[in-house]
C-alpha cells in the first residue's frame, strides 16, 4: 500500500490523469467526497531525546469514491484535485477483487522504474558535491 | 490606557489598495508566473512556508507575489489562510533519519558517515553581483541543463542510500546525553491553546519552527557573542526531503508526499546543574520546512539556550526569545504603531503642555524639557 501511494503521489500528474480516463468508462465510479483542501498538521520529535513536538501544517488534497460499489480514498499532498481523485480511483481498484483484471499494476511498475529514475539522478548530481576539506598542515 | 477606535476612510483604504497595485504593475512589465516565483525565488518560498507554518510551495508562490515580495506579509498571509481550513488529519511523527540528502555537513567531525556533503549552496562563494543575469534567456537555462546533467557518467550510476547520523555515534559512545532538565514533556499545541511560561519543550520548538529568521538569527547570534553562555558546534546540518504518513479512517498508514527540511543539531557541552561535573555533550535541536540553514541553526541554539539553568541573558529567556522572534504578531504590533492613535496621543499632549504650562508659569529653577519616548 505505501509503496503504491507513493508512486501515486511522486508520479506525473498528466500520466496519472491520463490513466485513470482509461479506467473511467470500464467502472462505475461514483464521487462520495468531492476533492477538496484541508491542512495535516505534522508531527515531529528531536532526535537526541525524542521530544515530540508539531512542525507545522501540510496542505493536502483529500478525496472519496467509490469504484463498483468499493470505497477508496485518496490524499495528497498540495492542491491537487485531480491527483487525490486519481488516488482514490486507484485505492479502490487495489481494495477490489478483480485488481489483476485493472491494469493497475503494470501503471504502477513502469511508474516506478521513472521515479526510481529520476531520484537516483538526482542522487548523482548531489554526490558530485562531496567534499574532503584536508586540515592546512596536510598535504 | 483605553483605545478609541477610528471609523469612516473606507474610500481612501479602497484607492490606497489600487494605488498599491499600480505601483506593482505600473511599468507594464510581463507577469510574473506563480511558477517562476516558486521555482526561481525557491528560498524566499521556503521562507515564506517556514514562517508561515504551512508546508504549501504554490501557495507561498501566490503570497509572494500578492505582496510584491514581503516575505512577512506573505508569511502573514499564508498564516491567515490556514485559519480559513479544516485540519482534517494529523501525521504520523516523521523520521528525519528517512531523509532523501540534499545536503549534509558536520562542523565538528571531518569524517561522517556517508562524507560531507555541500548540496546546493552558495556557502564558500564569493557574492559578486552577477550581471549576466539580466541576458538569462529560456535557451540559456537549457544549455546550462545540458552541460549540468552531462557531468554525471550514466554508466557508473550510484544507488540511493540514507546515513547514519553524526550524534548516533556520540549517543554509542556515551558521549551524548539529554539535557536533562526537569521540565514538561507534554505535546502541546500553540495553535489550539494559547502558550503559557513556562512553556513545555514541545511548544518552544513549535514556535521557533514557525519563528521569524532574522529575530531567531539576532537571539542566535546574542547567544554566541556572549550574552549567555551556549558555545555551539553544528554536530550535523541536513537539508533534504523525509516522507509524510497519516492514518486513514480504516486505521492504514498512508504515505501523502514528501517534505523539505532543514535540521540542525547544535552540540554544546554547557552544564545542566552544578552537581553534574562530567562534561558530556548534549545538544540543541532545530527543523524547520525548507532549505533554512540560518534559521535551523539559530533555532537548535536557542532550543539549547532556553535549557540552560544559569539564565540572565536574553537568549535564555523563554518568554523573550519566543515572544520575540514570532514575526507575524511582531509585525503586527510594529505596524499597529501607523493606526490612528489620535486620541490617546492628543491626550498624552495635553499633558506634556500642561506641564509645560505649569513649569513656565513656576519661578523655581525648574525648566521645560523634550518628553522622553
Amino acid at each position: 500500500m505505501e509503496q503504491a501511494d507513493y508512486i501515486l503521489c511522486e508520479c506525473d500528474a498528466a500520466a496519472l490523469e491520463a490513466f485513470v480516463g482509461e479506467l473511467e468508462s470500464c467502472h462505475t465510479i461514483q464521487i462520495i467526497r468531492q476533492p477538496a483542501v484541508c491542512m495535516t498538521m505534522v508531527k515531529a520529535e528531536d532526535s537526541v531525546e525524542s521530544q515530540p513536538f508539531y512542525l507545522g501544517e501540510v496542505l493536502v488534497t483529500d478525496c472519496e469514491v467509490q469504484v463498483d460499489g468499493q470505497a477508496g480514498f485518496g490524499l495528497c499532498m498540495g492542491d491537487e484535485p485531480v491527483r487525490s481523485y486519481c488516488m482514490a480511483v486507484i485505492d479502490a481498484l487495489l481494495l477490489s477483487a478483480d485488481f489483476a483484471a485493472t491494469g493497475v499494476k503494470a501503471f504502477l511498475d513502469q511508474q516506478a522504474v521513472l521515479i526510481a529514475d529520476r531520484e537516483r539522478l538526482e542522487y548523482n548530481f548531489i554526490q558530485q558535491t562531496k567534499v574532503d576539506f584536508k586540515l592546512m598542515e596536510q598535504d | 490606557m483605553g483605545y478609541i477606535a477610528v471609523k469612516g476612510g473606507s474610500d481612501a483604504i479602497h484607492q490606497a489598495k489600487e494605488l498599491v497595485e499600480f505601483y506593482r504593475v505600473k511599468e507594464q512589465t510581463p507577469p510574473v508566473s506563480v511558477e517562476q516565483i516558486r521555482t526561481q525565488m525557491r528560498l524566499a518560498c521556503d521562507k515564506v512556508i517556514s514562517e508561515g507554518g504551512l508546508y504549501a510551495p504554490e501557495y507561498a508562490a501566490i503570497a509572494l507575489k500578492q505582496s510584491e515580495g514581503d516575505v512577512f506579509e506573505a508569511a502573514f498571509i499564508l498564516r491567515a489562510f490556514i485559519t480559513t481550513l479544516q485540519r482534517r488529519y494529523y501525521s504520523e511523527t516523521i523520521n528525519t533519519r528517512e531523509m532523501f540528502i540534499r545536503r549534509k555537513i558536520s562542523a565538528s567531525f571531518r569524517e561522517i558517515p556517508g562524507g560531507q556533503v555541500l548540496g546546493p549552496t552558495r556557502d564558500y562563494t564569493q557574492r559578486i553581483l552577477d550581471t549576466t543575469k539580466i541576458e538569462e534567456t529560456l535557451k540559456d537555462i537549457r544549455q546550462f541543463l545540458d552541460r549540468f546533467e552531462s557531468t554525471i557518467d550514466k554508466e557508473q550510476i550510484k544507488e540511493i542510500t540514507t546515513y547514519g547520523k553524526v550524534i548516533d555515534l556520540l549517543k554509542r559512545e556515551g558521549l551524548l546525553k539529554g539535557v536533562g532538565n526537569v521540565e514538561d514533556t507534554t505535546l502541546k499545541d500553540i495553535t489550539r491553546e494559547a502558550i503559557k511560561f513556562p512553556a513545555p519543550r514541545s511548544a518552544r520548538l513549535q514556535m521557533m519552527a514557525r519563528a521569524e529568521t532574522g529575530g531567531l538569527m539576532a537571539l542566535g547570534y546574542s547567544s554566541m557573542r556572549g550574552f549567555g553562555n551556549t558555545h555551539p558546534t553544528v554536530g550535523e546540518l541536513r537539508y533534504g526531503t523525509v516522507p509524510v504518513r497519516v492514518r486513514d479512517r480504516a486505521g492504514r498508514v498512508r504515505y501523502i508526499g514528501k517534505i523539505e527540511l532543514t535540521e540542525a543539531e547544535m552540540i554544546t557541552t554547557m552544564k545542566t546543574d552544578k552537581k553534574n561535573s562530567v562534561p558530556l555533550y548534549s545538544i540543541g535541536y532545530g527543523l524547520c520546512f525548507g532549505q533554512n540553514d540560518t534559521k535551523a541553526i539559530c533555532m537548535g541554539i536557542l532550543d539549547r539556550a532556553m535549557r540552560s539553568p544559569e539564565g540572565g541573558a536574553p537568549a535564555n529567556d523563554a518568554e523573550f526569545v519566543l515572544y520575540h522572534t514570532e514575526g507575524v504578531e511582531a509585525m503586527g504590533f510594529t505596524n499597529h504603531l501607523k493606526l490612528p492613535h489620535y486620541v490617546t496621543f492628543q491626550a498624552g499632549l495635553s499633558n506634556v503642555r500642561q506641564a509645560v504650562e505649569r513649569a513656565n508659569a513656576a519661578p523655581a529653577k525648574v525648566k521645560a524639557e523634550p518628553v522622553a519616548g
